[in-house]
């Protein structure tokens, strides 16, 4: 049941933590508006973690057939973007795994930044800081893969070192350590290219 | 883990800082405060952390807008199961017959008559009682976002009567109250920013004046 269109629109107006409670209680339309609303933010961080357009959608499809399943057992409505988010990062990774798995389809041919070519770049005033974002995407390309996961789910996803820990099944500590060599290596290129 | 060479000359380590970005806790604060070297190594870190910050909005901005086709076409598949809760008896005029509702049609009913009322939203809402007991009391309990400017409480008592209203028609069920919680007051459309289309407003209330919009 989805509701008047004036009902539907309206939606796109109230919190999240009341989308949420609806989209528990089974309202679809509420749970289509959180997607709708997170979405581009989830597929932004499942691109950045998995390197690939089409597993990127793919990991939001998986995300959201998930939660809308684990959705009443939410604690805290008025957080589900980040409880969204740390199953992006997990469905990443399994991706990630899956494809490790498959030597042969290793070579990623809807790579991120590959087709990106000239941007559509404000020409004057954001030109710099666009180049600087480039760089810095060139650099997050020659990480070590574990130390740019460790950064995508801190810096995309605002999560704690606990929550990376788990979701890469490593201890606390070594995501502090691959997370601290990340920023140094990146913090060094980004000065030079100052 | 060599680290030498990221141990400044203060003696103190990039890696401490990085930390120091994310819990705000270091071994020694006073040091960190009078450092040149560590408040060099900080503003490089913190500078980082801006640029990565314009690298989620450039990418946020790559991905499009949840409006977009790709996010249609991923709901399109999802095809979500529904929640139909509890089943709850109708009276029915034969007695071979058993007729049903589920909780989940009449959250959607309450949800429906909450969403109509000009400014006011839907939240969460529970059946408490035992619904599949005919006659059996229950309290309906339904919390509702209002714009800013409605006067809650007579939003209250109209919603209050219109589920009643509702309910009785729609249902079976003998409800001994309906609990209204408002949960959140939303910011005016109007004062949201200007970008938002109008097909995203509230509907229109006949007259700009609160204290007339419930007049027929």
């Amino acid at each position: 049941m989805t509701g008047s269109p004036a009902a539907q629109h309206q939606l796109d107006l109230v919190p999240d933590a009341l989308l949420a409670g609806r989209a528990a209680d089974g309202d679809t339309a509420a749970f289509e508006a959180l997607a709708r609303r997170h979405g581009p933010l989830m597929r932004a961080t499942a691109r950045r973690l998995t390197g690939s357009l089409a597993d990127a959608d793919d990991v939001v499809q998986e995300t959201l057939v998930q939660a809308w399943k684990q959705l009443d057992g939410l604690r805290d409505p008025a957080a589900v973007r980040g409880w969204l988010l740390r199953i992006v990062g997990s469905r990443s990774i399994d991706h990630l795994r899956k494809r490790r798995n498959h030597a042969d389809l290793s070579g990623v041919e809807d790579a991120v930044d590959a087709s990106s070519g000239p941007k559509h770049e404000d020409p004057e005033s954001n030109a710099l800081n666009g180049s600087r974002v480039e760089a810095l995407k060139a650099a997050l390309a020659k990480l070590p893969e574990e130390q740019r996961r460790c950064w995508v789910l801190k810096e995309f996803n605002d999560q704690s070192y606990e929550e990376i820990a788990q979701t890469l099944n490593i201890s606390p500590a070594s995501v502090r350590g691959r997370l601290a060599r990340a920023r140094i290596t990146l913090a060094r290129t980004m000065e030079e290219w100052r | 883990m060599n680290t030498t060479s990221d141990t400044l000359e203060c003696g103190h380590s990039l890696a401490e800082l990085s930390t120091y970005l994310d819990t705000g806790q270091i071994a020694d604060p006073v040091h960190l405060e009078t450092c040149p070297e560590c408040q060099a190594g900080l503003a490089s870190l913190r500078r980082l952390s801006v640029l990565g910050s314009e690298l989620l909005s450039s990418d946020v901005a790559d991905a499009g807008s949840g409006n977009d086709d790709w996010m249609q076409s991923i709901l399109d598949n999802l095809r979500l199961e529904l929640r139909p809760g509890r089943s709850i008896p109708l009276h029915s005029g034969n007695a071979q017959d058993n007729l049903w509702e589920t909780e989940g049609s009449i959250s959607a009913l309450i949800r429906s008559v909450a969403d109509a009322l000009p400014g006011t939203a839907a939240g969460k809402c529970r059946l408490h009682g035992d619904v599949t007991t005919p006659g059996a009391g229950i309290t309906v309990d339904v919390e509702i976002a209002v714009v800013y400017g409605h006067p809650m409480e007579e939003r209250a008592a109209t919603l209050r009567r219109e589920l009643a209203e509702a309910l009785a028609l729609h249902t079976e069920l003998a409800i001994d109250a309906i609990d209204i919680t408002v949960t959140d007051v939303l910011e005016s459309p109007a004062t949201t920013e200007p970008g938002t289309p109008p097909s995203l407003q509230t509907p229109p209330d006949p007259a700009d004046s609160p204290t007339t919009e419930e007049q027929p």
